[in-house]
């Protein structure tokens, strides 16, 4: 402990002080990354002739931009796949969902090295013209740089879930310039409480990312538009429809990222050379469809504009998008899931509109509304985030007709999708690797405590083969009901009770030995000791090796013990105050 | 503060006229019309009694094409012209390349990179002066309500009458996006892309059979006056210079103004190097920047001349409100990417004149 903490421990001035400072640096410090994030992503993607307005000024040497279209994806590919192999542990791009499991389990996130070196490969995917998001890797970034805080030892409770939250914060506040959808965003995707000792630093954090974006470095709003309000009521009903078929698209979506990932996984080649494939797809899509390569900020105006676009145009798109960032994703590319989404809903949502207005049914306030509605609707159920979405719109647009509209969008989507897939493209892909957080989470956190934890080797114990009643005799001990059965090598046979009666004197261990009722293994965690306890009359239950051999007895005692530490811990959290 | 600076002036003169030969003469390149009258005024003269001969002044229409064609032959040295011209000219070697460090001297002790604005400096030039390319109408032509934006100038119905518009696709693209509701910040992305382009060329289907060219930039003035036009697009200096000392009926609409770097470059053929680049350094002082500023209200391309602009001579009207630059100028301003404009300058030509072919 260093002396301050110590001279200092318990005192509520010291944890707000020590807070506040830290939320103001980690936020200075995120928000100046997430800068250098953005500005790299730029100036790689001016360089290599990514952005439109590199490539028309090279219109005149027509090879040069077919070149640079067709290989810096693949060239990027390769790049990355190189660094995520050689240079991180994971081997994989790290993402939000690696925060969220940091946080929900009290985990340390990966070394340092592999989120800055994938954080790297972010910038480059991105530069290079991959079709991936920039805000996933700066949420990364930001806890990257929250979770330095953990290391010099403060002494505060949840100090490391706070840290790194702060740093989620600021980065979305920096990127979107939306400092209140930062702070919300930490809360309902990363922390998914509300205390005030998370509240204050992270607000403190946001506020600080607003700061440097705005008055340091004058970055200006991201997506105004003009819409002057909601014409007709009956377009709230249409606004909901919309949210349902956005849920729709985003299922879509979610089903071939992860499926992509699946037959890459499959495929037998070397790990570096998938992302180059990735490349070479999105490559050879561009020289048809331009409007795919790199993050799509001219795309995402020209869907507000009525007539920028055919309905035709616009469904080859979303198809051609979607279909793309899953390439790009699970073939190893790194990036995140949420400026695709917004692209692929706002075109979802302007081909909503086309249709609307060209059968000419209802009368409707124009495009601008269908987009936004359509652009947020879809990202709501991937990151999970509805009331952060519905603040996004607010902040991006400072627009309050457009923000009501898309607050019915987002949560008819949202309500779909969860039925439909889950809470968040996240939540999926943490469960598949056994962080289910569906049901909340004190489930998820005792599930990842291991049963084999509370194993105890001091219990009654028998070999089948000696008399019963020896065996009874040695076990006087009180709060033991059963006795367990082992053979010689330690094969456990079953558990003889206390209060068997037999009548024959000279009876055996094995003659009255019953099969145990609840058995745990080395992979039993204490969920699932929880459940498999109903029901259950006795003192402990057997923890079995995979092999066959008793390691030990788990009590029932302990596990509700460990039931109720962890339950407490949460709440004691959740209703921390500075 | 004023004294020292009224002091400077003669000692650079007296350095300057031991180092030139007194009498030679140099070719400077203007653009005739009110700009090159208050020129005459601001620079031109002050430079012969600085230097010991008046420079003898030529006109040119803008293109880049002149210099190759006229230059030699005429013997221009010095030229005042379209920052986006300048990037063209200098890439095809008509224009000197120079080192500005050498050429323009600091004001005081503030760094010459400081004083200017920022991307002052290319190659070949640098920038002088700030105009704007706005739209201005004729008041009587509106009796009721005013245009005052720039998606007006696209509203035939409200503000029914012929549009006035030089035969080129320069700041009519952003005009029209604009229109549309593109945020300032993305129309050059935006035209960066087929799509956007197309949207451009729409937009400006809806104004077509309201359309007169004017193929002299002195024209747009005359067509608002004469009544041939409502509206007209020109140079913000020029309209002010029409109402302002004639009294024409002319307001500008400063929503939308493309506000471009005008700049001083050297013909690469030039035969006086020495003097002409005396010349560049004594044009872009502060002292004749301001000066040029209140008397035709193109905006200095130096903070340290800005300060020192007041009112006109003749008028009195403060210049500092008329300035395109000026803070309380409501509405869009766009500022022109010029590296942009000379690269694309062909593929945009080409468009237009395919635009204006069909019907």
């Amino acid at each position: 402990m260093n002396p301050i903490a110590k001279m200092h421990k318990g005192s509520a001035l010291y944890r707000i002080s020590v807070l506040s400072v830290m939320a103001l640096l980690i936020g200075v410090s995120a928000s100046l990354a997430a800068i250098a994030f953005a500005d790299s992503v730029i100036w790689l993607n001016n360089a290599l002739l990514i952005s439109p307005r590199m490539r028309v000024q090279y219109a005149g040497s027509p090879y040069v931009v077919l070149a640079a279209t067709l290989f810096a994806p693949i060239a990027g590919g390769i790049i990355v796949g190189l660094l995520l192999q050689k240079f991180t542990n994971a081997r994989r791009p790290l993402g939000p969902a690696d925060v969220i499991v940091a946080t929900q389990m009290r985990l340390p996130l990966p070394d340092a090295r592999s989120g800055i070196v994938s954080t790297m490969a972010a910038a480059l995917s991105i530069g290079f013209g991959a079709s991936v998001g920039q805000y996933g890797p700066m949420v990364y970034l930001g806890a990257l740089i929250g979770s330095a805080a953990e290391k010099l030892k403060l002494r505060i409770r949840s100090i490391s879930a706070i840290a790194m939250a702060c740093g989620v914060a600021a980065a979305i506040s920096t990127a979107f310039n939306a400092p209140i959808a930062g702070l919300v965003f930490a809360h309902e995707v990363i922390l998914r409480h509300y205390s005030l000792q998370a509240f204050a630093p992270v607000t403190v954090a946001s506020a600080t990312g607003y700061v440097i974006a705005n008055v340091m470095f004058d970055r200006p709003p991201l997506f105004l538009v003009e819409f002057p309000g909601v014409a007709n009521s009956h377009e709230f009903l249409l606004f909901a429809m919309l949210g349902v078929i956005a849920a729709l698209i985003a299922k879509i979506y979610m089903r071939f990222l992860l499926r992509s990932a699946e037959i890459a996984k499959k495929l037998a080649i070397p790990q570096w050379v998938k992302p180059g494939l990735a490349g070479l797809a999105v490559g050879v899509t561009a020289l048809w469809l331009p409007d795919v390569i790199g993050i799509g900020k001219e795309a995402l105006r020209f869907a507000t504009i009525e007539g920028a676009f055919t309905p035709t145009e616009l469904l080859v798109l979303v198809a051609a998008k979607i279909i793309l960032t899953a390439v790009c994703l699970g073939f190893g590319f790194a990036g995140g899931v949420f400026s695709p989404a917004l692209l692929i809903g706002i075109l979802s949502g302007a081909l909503f509109w086309n249709l609307l207005d060209g059968f000419q049914l209802l009368e409707n306030s124009g495009i601008v509304v269908y987009a936004v509605c359509g652009m947020m609707a879809v990202t709501s159920p991937v990151i999970g985030a509805p009331l952060t979405t519905i603040l996004i719109v607010f902040e991006l647009t400072r627009n309050y007709d457009l923000t009501v509209a898309a607050m019915v969008a987002v949560v008819f989507s949202n309500l779909v999708s969860y039925r439909i897939f889950g809470r968040s493209l996240f939540d999926i892909q943490l469960a598949a690797k056994g962080v289910d957080l569906s049901t909340g989470r004190d489930h998820a956190r005792l599930a990842a405590i291991s049963v084999a934890k509370f194993a105890t080797t001091d219990f009654p114990a028998a070999s089948p083969d000696e008399p019963a009643q020896a065996a009874l005799d040695r076990c006087p001990r009180e709060q033991w009901n059963e006795i367990y059965v082992a053979g010689n090598n330690g094969d456990f046979h079953g558990i003889m009770y206390k209060s068997e009666r037999f009548n024959d004197p000279n009876a055996l261990v094995a003659d009255v030995t019953r099969p145990a009722t609840v058995i745990f293994d080395e992979e039993t965690n204490v969920k699932q000791a929880m459940e498999k306890f109903i029901g259950f009359v006795g003192t402990a239950a057997p923890l079995v090796a995979s092999d066959g051999r008793l390691l030990g007895v788990v009590t029932e005692a302990d596990i509700f013990r460990a039931y109720l530490d962890t339950v407490q811990e949460l709440r004691n959290e959740e209703n921390a105050s500075a | 503060m004023k004294k020292t600076l009224r002091l400077s002036a003669p000692i650079i003169a007296a350095c300057a006229a031991m180092s030139s030969a007194a009498g030679e003469s140099i070719v400077v390149v203007s653009w005739g019309g009110s700009y090159e009258a208050a020129q005459r005024t601001a620079i031109f003269e002050p430079f012969a009694e600085y230097s010991g001969a008046m420079p003898a002044i030529r006109q040119h229409s803008g293109s880049v094409e002149e210099i190759r064609t006229r230059a030699e032959e005429e013997s221009w040295d010095v030229i005042d012209m379209q920052e986006d011209h300048a990037i063209t000219a200098c890439e095809q070697g008509l224009l000197l390349d120079f080192d500005y460090r050498r050429i323009v001297s600091p004001y005081r002790d503030t760094r010459i990179e400081d004083d200017f604005v920022d991307g002052a400096f290319l190659d070949c030039a640098v920038a002088q002066n700030l105009y704007a390319t706005v739209v201005a109408y004729n008041d009587s032509a509106f009796p009721g309500i005013k245009p005052s934006r720039i998606n007006d100038f696209f509203d035939v119905e409200n503000f029914p009458g012929m549009r006035a518009l030089p035969k080129s696709p320069d700041a009519i693209l952003e005009w029209a996006l604009l229109a549309i509701g593109v945020p300032v910040r993305q129309v050059y992305d935006l035209l960066s892309t087929d799509r956007g382009l197309r949207l451009a060329f729409r937009k400006l289907d809806e104004i077509r059979d309201s359309i007169v060219w004017w193929t002299d930039i002195s024209n747009a003035v005359r067509m608002l006056n004469d009544g041939s036009a409502a509206m007209a697009s020109g140079f913000n200096g020029r309209f002010f210079s029409a109402s302002h000392d004639s009294g024409a009926p002319i307001t500008i609409i400063w929503d939308g103004r493309i506000i471009g770097y005008e700049v001083w470059a050297i013909v690469a053929s030039t035969d006086q190097a020495k003097l002409a680049k005396e010349f560049v350094e004594f044009a872009t002082s502060p002292v004749q920047l301001a000066k040029l500023s209140e008397i035709i209200p193109y905006g200095p391309a130096r903070n340290s001349a800005l300060l020192r602009v007041g009112k006109n001579s003749v008028s009195g009207t403060p210049m500092n409100e008329h300035l395109p630059n000026a803070p309380h100028h409501k509405g869009r301003a766009i500022i022109r990417d010029s590296a942009w404009y000379s690269n694309t300058a062909g593929l945009r030509q080409r468009r237009f004149d395919a635009w204006l072919k069909t019907k």
